[in-house]
C-alpha cells in the first residue's frame, strides 16, 4: 500500500530545450489584395514558453503561424530561430526542425500510429532501430501504451488520442520549436481540457518553445505564457501574461474580446498545482477489500482510489462497495473525475460538477497519481487569488512597425513598455 | 468488406459455371463443318489472345497517359486547365466507339495499331477523371501537414496524395478496363483481331452457334477482366481507410 | 461533305430522327421499368444488393456481344434494337434510383406514414419526388451511353445514324465513304447534346423547389 501523496507544486525540471524566435518586420501581402494580412510585424517569442495566438477569424493569426514555419513564404521581412536568419533556407528542411500540430492531428489516415510519429526521423535519416525506441518513448509521453496504439490506424483512435499522436508526431524529431494550429479545435470540451493539461504536463518535461493559435481565450489564459491578440492585418492588440492582460486590457478590442465574465477568469489562471492536494488512502487491485476499507476507516476518509502498477487511477471504491466486495478489481471506471495538476481550478470545478462528485482525482504526468481537490479547495483558492495580483516582470517585445497598414501602429505597441 | 468479398466468390463462380456450360454445349452440340473448323479451341485461343493483348497495350498506354496528366491538372499552377481538358475527353467519350474505330482507319489505315489508337481514346476519360477526382479529395489539411513536418512536395505526393487517390484512381482503372474489353469487339470491324470476328463470321454467314458462342465468349472476358480488377482494388486498398 | 449532306439531307434528317426516337423511347421505358424494379426492391437489403449486382455486371456486357446474343432468336431488325438499348439504359438508372430512393431520411417518410399517408401516397407524393434528382441523373448517364449504343445496333439492322458508320465501312475507300462515317459520328454526338440540353431542362422543371441545389 502506498503512502498517500500530497503535492503542492511541480517546477518544471528539464533544462530549457526550445529555441527563441524572432519576427523582425514580418509582412505577408498577397497578389491582388490591398490590405496586407500581416502588416509589419515584429514579435519576440522567448525559448522555452508558451505563447498564444489570440483574435477573430480572418485577423492573420494562422497565416502569422504559418509563416514561422515558411508554410506561408513572408513577403518581407525576417525570421530568426535561435539566432539563425531561416528566411532563406531550404523550406523543407526548416519545417522537419520545427514541429507542427493542427486540428485532429492531421494523421495520415493509410499509415499506422508507429509509421505517422516515424515520419520526420525517417526523413532525417535515423536508424530503425533508433526511430522504433524513440515512437515508444513518444507515445509513453502522451499517455499511449506502445504495445496497445503502436500499430493501430487513426481511424480505430478516438479524437483525443488522434490529437495526441497528432503531438508526438510533432515532437518526433526533438524539434525546440512546437507550432500548432488551433490543436484542440476538433474535440469534445473534456477531452479538450485532458489534451490540455496533457500538454502543460509535457510541456513541464521537454521545455520547448510553442507557438498556439487559437480563436479561444479561455484556452490561451491557460495555456500561455504570453499571450498575444491581434486584430485584422495582424495588428498587435495587446502582448503580455495572461494575468495583466486579464487585469490591464490594453484597449477596448482587447476587453471586448476578453469579454465580461474577466473576473470569473481569475479561475482560468491558477492551477491545480498551486493549491494544496488533499492525500487519501490508495490501493491497487487484488488486495483484500476487507483490509482497505478498515485503512479507510482509520483515516476516516469516504473511499480508496485504486491505482494500476504505474500509479495511475483506475476508479474509486466507498465504503459500501468495499463493504460488498472481496477482492480490490482492476477494471478502470471511464467516469472517474479526474483532472490534471496543470488543469486550472475552473477545469476542476468543471469536472466535479459533471461528476456531481465533491471531489476529483489529480493527475500529474503521465497520469500518476497526485492526490484529490475538493470543492472547498476551490473556493478558498479563488479568495486567495483575488487578495494578491500584480507582480512586476518584464514582457517580451512586440509590435507593428507598421509599413502598409498604419492606421493602428500607437495602439498596435506593446504593453511591455507600459510594465 | 465481407460483402464485397462474398461478391468477388460468387462473380467468379458464375464466371466458371457459365464457361463450363458453354464449353458442355459445344462438346456435345452437333456442329457443321465449318462451325467446328471456326470453333476450333486453337483458333479460340488465339483470338482471345490477340483479343487480350490490343486490350492490355491500349491500357498500358491509356494509364501512361492520363495518370500523369491527371496528376499535372491537379497540380496548382496548372489546374484552371482541368475543366478544359476534361471536357476534350468527356467529347472523345460521347462519340460512338464503332464511329471513331472506323474514322480512324480512314487516316491510319487497317489493322490491330489502329484499333489500339481508337480505344486508348476512348478509355482516357474514366481514368484521367478519377485521378483528378482521387486527387481533390485529398484533405488538403493532410497535405498541409505533410508539407508542415517538412515533407517535400514530390514526398507528399507519392507517400500521402497518391496512396491515398488509390481507390477512387483503381475504380477508375477497371471501369477503363472494361470498356477497353467491350469495345475491343469492334476491332474485327478494321482487322484488329480479337474475339469480335467470331460475332461478325456467325452473322455472316449465319452460323448461330459461332455467334452465341463469340458473343458468350466476349461477355465472360468482359466479366473476368471486371473480376481481377475488383480484386486488385481489395487488395491494393491501403489499410486504415474504412 | 457539304454536297453529301445536300444531297441527302432528308435521308440524314429521318434517320437521326430514327436514331433519336429510338433512344428517347427506350429511355422512357427504362425509366419506368428501372424505378419499378428499385420501388420493389429498396427496402430489403438483400434485393438491393442484388439488384445492384446485376446492375454492375450488366455494364460489363459488351454491348455487341449482346447484340450477337439476341440476333439468334429475335433475327436482324427494331426488336434486339430496342432489348439492347433498353436493358443498357435501364442499368444505371436502377442503381441511381435504389441510391436516391435509400438516401432518404427515414424521418421524413415516418412522418409521412405518421400524417395518415398510405405506402403508395408516400411512394408517389414523398419518395420518389425526393429522389428524383438522383434519378435523372442516372437518365442522363444512361442517354449519354445508349446513344453510343443504338449506333452499334445498327449492326442487327436497327434503325439510325449508325447505318451511315456501317455503309461507310462496308465501302471504305469508295466514293463518299468517309463522308458517310462522319455523319453518322457528328450527328450521334449532336444527338447526345440536343438531348443531354433537354433533360436537363426536364430536370430543372420536374425537380421541387425545395430541393434544387
Amino acid at each position: 500500500m502506498s503512502d498517500p501523496k500530497i503535492s503542492s507544486t511541480s517546477e518544471p525540471s528539464g533544462n530549457v530545450t526550445g529555441a527563441s524566435i524572432m519576427l523582425e518586420e514580418v509582412t505577408k501581402t498577397y497578389p491582388g489584395q490591398k490590405k496586407s494580412a500581416v502588416g509589419g510585424l515584429t514579435l519576440e517569442i522567448p525559448a522555452g514558453s508558451i505563447v498564444m495566438f489570440v483574435g477573430p477569424s480572418g485577423c492573420g493569426k494562422t497565416t502569422t503561424l504559418k509563416m514561422i514555419n515558411r508554410l506561408i513564404e513572408p513577403t518581407s521581412g525576417q525570421i530568426v530561430i535561435n539566432g539563425e536568419d531561416v528566411t532563406g533556407m531550404n523550406g523543407d528542411e526548416l519545417r522537419r526542425r520545427i514541429g507542427y500540430v493542427i486540428q485532429a492531428g492531421g494523421l495520415f489516415p493509410h499509415m499506422t500510429v508507429a509509421t505517422n510519429i516515424a515520419m520526420v526521423p525517417k526523413m532525417l535519416g535515423w536508424s530503425k532501430e533508433k526511430i522504433a525506441a524513440r515512437v515508444d518513448e513518444l507515445l509513453e509521453l502522451v499517455s499511449l501504451d506502445p504495445e496497445l496504439y503502436r500499430d493501430r490506424f487513426p481511424k480505430e483512435l478516438s479524437g483525443g488520442q488522434q490529437q495526441r499522436v497528432g503531438v508526438a508526431r510533432a515532437l518526433a524529431a526533438d524539434p525546440p520549436v512546437l507550432l500548432m494550429d488551433e490543436p484542440f479545435g476538433a474535440v469534445d470540451p473534456i477531452t479538450r481540457q485532458r489534451l490540455q493539461d496533457e500538454l502543460l504536463n509535457i510541456q513541464s518535461e521537454v521545455q520547448k518553445t510553442i507557438v498556439c493559435v487559437t480563436h479561444d481565450f479561455d484556452e490561451a489564459v491557460k495555456l500561455g505564457d504570453w499571450i498575444a491578440i491581434f486584430n485584422e492585418g495582424a495588428q498587435l492588440e495587446q502582448y503580455d501574461s495572461p494575468e495583466r492582460i486579464l487585469a490591464n486590457p490594453a484597449s477596448e478590442f482587447v476587453e471586448n474580446f476578453i469579454g465580461s465574465g474577466a473576473g470569473l477568469k481569475q479561475l482560468t489562471l491558477t492551477r491545480v498545482n498551486e493549491v494544496e492536494l488533499l492525500g487519501t488512502v490508495t490501493t491497487t487491485p487484488g488486495k483484500r477489500a476487507s483490509d482497505v476499507l478498515s485503512q479507510i476507516q482509520g483515516a476516516g476518509r469516504k473511499f480508496a482510489v485504486v491505482l494500476d502498477s504505474r500509479g495511475r487511477p483506475l476508479r474509486r471504491l466507498d465504503r459500501r462497495q468495499l463493504s460488498r466486495a472481496e477482492i480490490i478489481e482492476g477494471t478502470y471506471d471511464p467516469d472517474l473525475p479526474v483532472v490534471g495538476e496543470q488543469a486550472t481550478l475552473n477545469d476542476a470545478l468543471d469536472t466535479m460538477l459533471v461528476a456531481s462528485a465533491e471531489s476529483a482525482i489529480v493527475t500529474g504526468p503521465r497520469d500518476v497519481f497526485k492526490g484529490l481537490i475538493t470543492v472547498q479547495t476551490v473556493m478558498e483558492a479563488i479568495a486567495a487569488a483575488n487578495a494578491s495580483m500584480d507582480q512586476d516582470h518584464e514582457a517580451p517585445v512586440g509590435l507593428n512597425s507598421g509599413a502598409i497598414n498604419v492606421v493602428d501602429i500607437e495602439q498596435g505597441s506593446s504593453s511591455g513598455e507600459s510594465a | 468488406m465481407s460483402a464485397e468479398r462474398r461478391g468477388l466468390i460468387f462473380q467468379l463462380l458464375g464466371i466458371a459455371a457459365a464457361f463450363a456450360i458453354l464449353v458442355i454445349w459445344l462438346v456435345t452440340a452437333d456442329l457443321t463443318e465449318t462451325e467446328r473448323q471456326t470453333l476450333d479451341p486453337a483458333t479460340i485461343l488465339k483470338y482471345t489472345q490477340q483479343h487480350l493483348e490490343i486490350t492490355l497495350i491500349s491500357a498500358v498506354i491509356v494509364l501512361l497517359i492520363a495518370i500523369p496528366l491527371g496528376i499535372l491538372l491537379t497540380r496548382p499552377s496548372v489546374r484552371k486547365a482541368a475543366p478544359a481538358v476534361r471536357a476534350v475527353a468527356n467529347f472523345g467519350q460521347a462519340a460512338p466507339a464503332i464511329g471513331v474505330i472506323v474514322l480512324l482507319a480512314f487516316w491510319l489505315g487497317f489493322g490491330a495499331r489502329t484499333a489500339i489508337v481508337s480505344l486508348v481514346i476512348y478509355a482516357i476519360l474514366p481514368v484521367l477523371s478519377n485521378t483528378i477526382v482521387g486527387l481533390q479529395q485529398v484533405d488538403q489539411r493532410l497535405v498541409e501537414a505533410g508539407r508542415g513536418i517538412g515533407m517535400s512536395q514530390l514526398a507528399v505526393l507519392f507517400k500521402i496524395e497518391l496512396p491515398l487517390a488509390v481507390p477512387v484512381m483503381l475504380a477508375g482503372i477497371r471501369t477503363a478496363l472494361v470498356l477497353l474489353v467491350g469495345t475491343a469487339t469492334l476491332a474485327t470491324f478494321i482487322n484488329g483481331g480479337g474475339l469480335g470476328i467470331l460475332i461478325t463470321t456467325g452473322v455472316n454467314l449465319n452460323l448461330n452457334v459461332v455467334l452465341i458462342a463469340g458473343s458468350l465468349l466476349v461477355a465472360l472476358l468482359a466479366l473476368t477482366i471486371d473480376w481481377v480488377g475488383r480484386l486488385v482494388e481489395q487488395l491494393a486498398r491501403p489499410k486504415g481507410l474504412s | 461533305m457539304g454536297d453529301f449532306i445536300g444531297e441527302r439531307y432528308r435521308q440524314i434528317l429521318f434517320a437521326s430522327w430514327q436514331h433519336f426516337s429510338l433512344v428517347v423511347q427506350c429511355l422512357i421505358l427504362a425509366t419506368v421499368i428501372a424505378v419499378l424494379i428499385a420501388v420493389l426492391v429498396y427496402r430489403n437489403k438483400t434485393l438491393a444488393g442484388i439488384a445492384n449486382s446485376i446492375s454492375a455486371v450488366g455494364l460489363t456486357v459488351p454491348s455487341f456481344a449482346l447484340i450477337g446474343l439476341l440476333i439468334v432468336p429475335f433475327g436482324f431488325g427494331v426488336t434486339p434494337a430496342v432489348i439492347v438499348v433498353t436493358f443498357f439504359a435501364a442499368l444505371p438508372i436502377l442503381r441511381n434510383a435504389i441510391v436516391g430512393l435509400n438516401n432518404i431520411e427515414p424521418t421524413v417518410v415516418e412522418s409521412a406514414r405518421g400524417i395518415g399517408m398510405s405506402r403508395f401516397k408516400t411512394l408517389f407524393a414523398v419518395e420518389i419526388p425526393i429522389a428524383w434528382p438522383v434519378i435523372l441523373t442516372g437518365v442522363r448517364i444512361s442517354a449519354q451511353m445508349v446513344m453510343g449504343v443504338a449506333a452499334v445496333v445498327a449492326f442487327a439492322l436497327g434503325p439510325g445514324l449508325g447505318g451511315f458508320i456501317f455503309s461507310g465501312l462496308s465501302r471504305l475507300g469508295g466514293a463518299n465513304s468517309l463522308e458517310s462515317v462522319v455523319t453518322g459520328v457528328v450527328g450521334v454526338v449532336i444527338l447526345a447534346l440536343i438531348l443531354d440540353l433537354i433533360l436537363l431542362g426536364i430536370g430543372r422543371l420536374t425537380t421541387p423547389r425545395g430541393i434544387r441545389v
